[in-house]
């Protein structure tokens, strides 16, 4: 028996006002030849008990990073969400909420997302920021279609973007789906032996619409010759940073070097990893891309007695209002995990930001320091500064490594061989603030294990 | 107006963490490291939950009250749902675990794949689009690499009837198709004689909804799907409707080859005030090679796997291959939306069809209350409004156009959705679809009882009755009145300007 439905069993009274007496004559509009006529092959309806129960039993089978000690990253934090968060965000006004086309009944819900636009702006360096993308990597790909857009008509090289060669491939295959029909040619941007970005080679970027790195690197490595980026390729050329959000609490953000448009994962801030979703992308920009650019954006405004309000504003890049010259056709965005991130920033405020990166940081040093001092293993960039993760080689295969360490009760990082074949012998270990000195012992203790069990 | 940033206690004081793990850290070197910290506010967690308790009371969502917003299926979003993510089993998982740690997400997965094709005739799914137009995006590139794939890469065009959606065109513009839109017929449906002339060999897909966007049934629906076909040109589902028709009929049937869902509508993912959303596709055997990988799968356990989840399965990733797209959403979507969409989707089970009946005969009974007032209420009402679109019957939502009105006193429809406002209404989709003038898009969904749908007829006669001073004045009750997009757009304050910082 279902439930949801205040009608249900009333249905006879309500057909009789339209004139019918069965349920199937309200669907006479369809014809039989596209008429199911059998029943759906589907369970039984449930109550919300047993749902509960499945949801318990299936969900429990799942093993949860805060089971074990876990360094499990590329981008994602096993972050520590403010309790206030999900209460106050589940509330039922945001959670129920829709697009806020009504902005007379939505002041909170668009306050709250202008209030955020600024947290974001104030982090990253830059004046403008819209209310969330769908995640990090989709944010790089409509910042490169956004940055041709206002680049391409004076770029020497009109249909050109550069790109480091470094961006995982999960990433750039996101970027190639985006960029692919509207003629955009990829070109990639090569890195230095210890895992810095070839500034010399970059000056092939001069003329082009942009250039796209990150920092931190996929690899954690923090490369201070990118704010020298701006003078090796060239005023004409839109700068795109992808960020960690979390390690602008104690490395300048990139709006101060020269960025014109910051990406990044939003998800530290606001919610836990989720299995990858739904989380947000963070897309900020300077007044130039304005225009271009993709995603809601909240505006100040007045009403009609002259008292502050804010509403959608500069719609008419939209799809529902220009339709196919759109700039992008992003509807559904990721509003309420934006709304748990604007409360996570507020809670942490400027020195609690600066001490959670510094936390992350810490973790990230301390592991290194753990990991590299176990003989056979390297530290793949040498003599670099990470944060949040690092990359290691081992005497033998990551897979295998990794299922050892799992044995171990660890959680070991991610095999970078499924990113990169020739990385088939390295891990990328990931830390967070909830990082301890035990789980590290343990990491050291599993790696030391396994190599000591005869890897090579 | 007070904000978020007009709390300034003093520094470090509003929410305590541990300590680093260590003070004898490697310093980041000087040049990286940040000069002046973001201006945030400093706030502690009594001063931040009033904050956002009062902004949560200054917005209308489907718990403050009946929310008709047309296309949006604004259904009750059941609580246990909330519950269920809350979960470590998904809360804390990542993406990139391996598959013997994630077997019951992966079961989940897969459940909801094999749900989402039954319900839709098609072959196979993938869940990692994650909204309604990433996954027309999607579908669109599969569609693109297909026609590659069988060296027809110059079918250049898409098909979209005028009354789509905006994201239709929009998607299948980045995918770097040309729009070719076909007016509706004069009864508001698809107009067939227009299809032909419009397909052709440069012909790659056409993109409808069914219902579509005037609540109307599109009856030549299987006819269209064969012009297209004979053209060569591939069949694509906007499943922004699908609430109306779950059990009754579905895009296999009709001849689509790709469909994508909106779980954020039919299947009850809250919209959190414009997302997140989910976007599944699915589609026929022949574009299933191009599908986003991986997709979850199972085959039967043998000796020697780890515990699964107890049904006999082992789950896994399986990789589509060299033909697929790739990536979509850098990891597998929104996971926590499936999960919310499993536990509604159990609710119904094989009574899913119940959903569908209630939403078109909510919608159906709604549209007759409102146009067929009794005698003494009619005798009062200034000027009816028209049908969008001439019809007996309905579908999950239904469109009025406020013209007549307008024409008589000045009302116009952004007037009324106004004045609704006041009675304690969302205002139903307004202006859209465009080929309706002055158009309200009404859809009340399946989760609304009688009372509400009488209560919203009556209080929409009441308005037709005012003085149209009063409803062209409105709002009257709301937080604020009625609000100046033009003086948004034009001065564009879009970030605080944090003056009053003492830093």
């Amino acid at each position: 028996m279902v439930d949801q439905i205040p009608n249900l069993g009333r249905e006879s009274e309500m057909l009789g006002e339209l004139g019918m007496s069965t349920m199937d004559e309200l669907f006479a509009n369809i014809p039989e030849a596209v008429r199911r006529t059998d029943p759906l092959p589907l369970p039984e309806p449930q109550s919300e008990e047993q749902i509960l129960e499945d949801a318990t039993r299936l969900l429990g089978a799942n093993v949860h990073l805060d089971s074990r000690p876990s360094f499990i990253s590329a981008g994602l934090a096993r972050n520590f969400v403010p309790t206030m968060v999900p209460m106050l965000a589940t509330r039922g006004e945001f959670l129920t909420s829709y697009t806020p086309y009504q902005p007379e009944v939505s002041q909170g819900m668009l306050q709250a997302m202008w209030e955020f636009q600024t947290m974001v702006s104030e982090l990253v360096g830059l004046p403008i920021s819209n209310v969330s993308m769908y995640d990090a990597s989709t944010s790089a790909a409509e910042a490169i279609t956004c940055a041709v857009r206002v680049k391409s008509k004076k770029a020497a090289q009109p249909s050109s973007v550069y790109i480091s060669e470094l961006v995982p491939p999960h990433r750039l295959s996101v970027i190639e789906n985006y960029t692919q029909g509207v003629g955009i040619e990829i070109h990639k941007l090569p890195h230095n032996a210890d895992g810095t970005l070839d500034l010399g080679a970059a000056a092939s970027a001069t003329g082009s619409c942009a250039v796209y790195v990150e920092q931190p690197n996929a690899l954690g490595l923090l490369d201070e010759g990118l704010m020298d980026l701006r003078g090796a390729i060239g005023e004409s050329t839109a700068i795109i940073v992808g960020v960690d959000a979390v390690s602008l609490g104690v490395i300048e953000p990139p709006g101060s070097w020269g960025a014109d448009i910051v990406v990044g994962e939003g998800q530290p801030f606001g919610i836990g990893p989720t299995a990858g979703g739904p989380i947000y992308g963070l897309f900020a920009c300077s007044k130039e891309f304005l225009r271009m650019m993709p995603g809601r954006i909240v505006g100040q405004s007045i009403d009609s007695e002259g008292s502050t309000a804010y509403t959608l504003t500069l719609s008419t890049r939209e799809q529902h209002i220009r339709r196919h010259r759109a700039t992008s056709n992003i509807c559904s965005n990721e509003t309420l995990i934006a709304l748990m991130g604007a409360m996570h920033m507020a809670l942490l405020g400027p020195e609690g930001l600066e001490k959670l990166a510094t936390r992350v940081y810490s973790s990230t040093c301390k592991t290194l320091e753990a990991v590299t001092s176990i003989p056979g293993v390297e530290l793949v960039n040498q003599g670099g500064c990470f944060f949040r993760e690092f990359a290691i080689r081992l005497p033998g295969q990551a897979n295998e490594a990794l299922e050892s360490m799992y044995s171990d009760g660890v959680i070991g990082g991610v095999g970078l061989g499924n990113w990169w074949g020739e990385m088939s012998d390295c891990i990328l270990v990931g830390c967070d603030e909830g990082t301890t000195e035990s789980d590290i012992s343990a990491l050291a203790n599993a790696i030391g294990n396994w190599i000591e069990g005869g890897s090579e | 107006m007070s904000t978020v940033f007009d709390f300034r206690g003093a520094p470090g004081t509003g929410w305590s963490q541990p300590d680093p793990i260590s003070s004898e850290d490697n310093p980041i070197p000087e040049g990286l490291r940040r000069k002046i910290l973001p201006n945030w506010p400093r706030a502690s967690e009594p001063e931040l939950v009033r904050h956002y308790t009062g902004l949560s009371q200054k917005t209308f969502g489907i718990d403050t009250g009946f929310y008709p917003l047309g296309s949006c299926t604004m259904k009750h979003n059941p609580r246990v749902n909330e519950r269920i993510v809350q979960m470590p089993g998904i809360d804390r998982i990542h993406p990139l675990q391996e598959e013997s740690q994630v077997q019951g997400l992966l079961s989940i997965y897969f459940e909801m794949q094999e749900m989402l094709a039954t319900c839709s005739g098609m072959d196979a799914v993938t869940l990692q689009p994650v909204a309604g137009a990433q996954g027309e995006f999607t579908a669109i590139r599969c569609i693109q690499e297909y026609h590659k794939s069988n060296g027809e890469s110059h079918r250049d065009k898409v098909i979209v009837p005028d009354s789509a959606h905006g994201t239709n065109p929009a998607s299948a513009s980045m995918c770097g198709y040309q729009i070719v839109e076909i007016p509706s017929a004069s009864d508001g449906r698809l107009d067939i004689g227009a299809l032909e002339a419009a397909v052709g060999p440069d012909t790659a897909a056409m993109m409808i909804t069914n219902p579509s966007t005037l609540g109307l049934f599109e009856t030549d629906i299987a006819e269209a799907s064969r012009i297209v076909h004979e053209a060569g040109g591939q069949m694509y589902y906007d499943g922004a409707n699908f609430n109306a028709i779950i059990g009754k009929t579905d895009p296999g049937m009709m001849g689509f080859d790709a469909v994508h869902y909106n779980l954020h509508k039919t299947f009850s993912q809250p919209h959190g005030g414009g997302g997140p959303g989910s976007g599944p596709i699915g589609v026929k055997d022949h574009l299933s090679r191009f599908l986003p990988t991986p997709v979850a799968s199972r085959r039967e356990s043998v000796e020697d796997d780890p515990n699964g989840v107890g049904d006999g399965y082992w789950y896994f990733w399986e990789e589509v291959g060299e033909t697929s797209i790739g990536k979509v959403q850098q990891w597998n979507g929104n996971a926590g939306a499936v999960v919310r969409a499993w536990a509604f989707y159990r609710r119904y089970g094989r009574e899913l069809e119940r959903m569908s009946e209630f939403a078109v005969l909510n919608s159906n009974y709604l549209r007759n209350r409102i146009m067929n007032p009794d005698a003494d209420v009619a005798a009062k009402i200034h000027c009816m409004p028209s049908e969008g679109a001439k019809a007996d019957l309905v579908m999950h939502e239904f469109t009025l156009s406020i013209s007549p009105i307008k024409e008589m006193n000045g009302v116009t429809g952004k007037d009324v959705a106004k004045r609704l406002l006041d009675y304690g209404y969302m205002s139903p989709t307004l202006y859209f679809p465009q080929i309706v003038p002055e158009c309200l898009m009404i859809e009340p969904t399946e989760t609304e009882s009688k009372e509400v749908l009488d209560k919203f007829a009556a209080d929409f006669h009441a308005i037709l009755s005012e003085d149209p001073e009063i409803v062209t004045s409105a709002p009257h009750t709301t937080p604020v009145k009625r609000v100046d997009e033009v003086w948004a757009a034009r001065k564009l304050i879009l970030r605080h300007p944090i003056t009053d910082s003492e830093d």
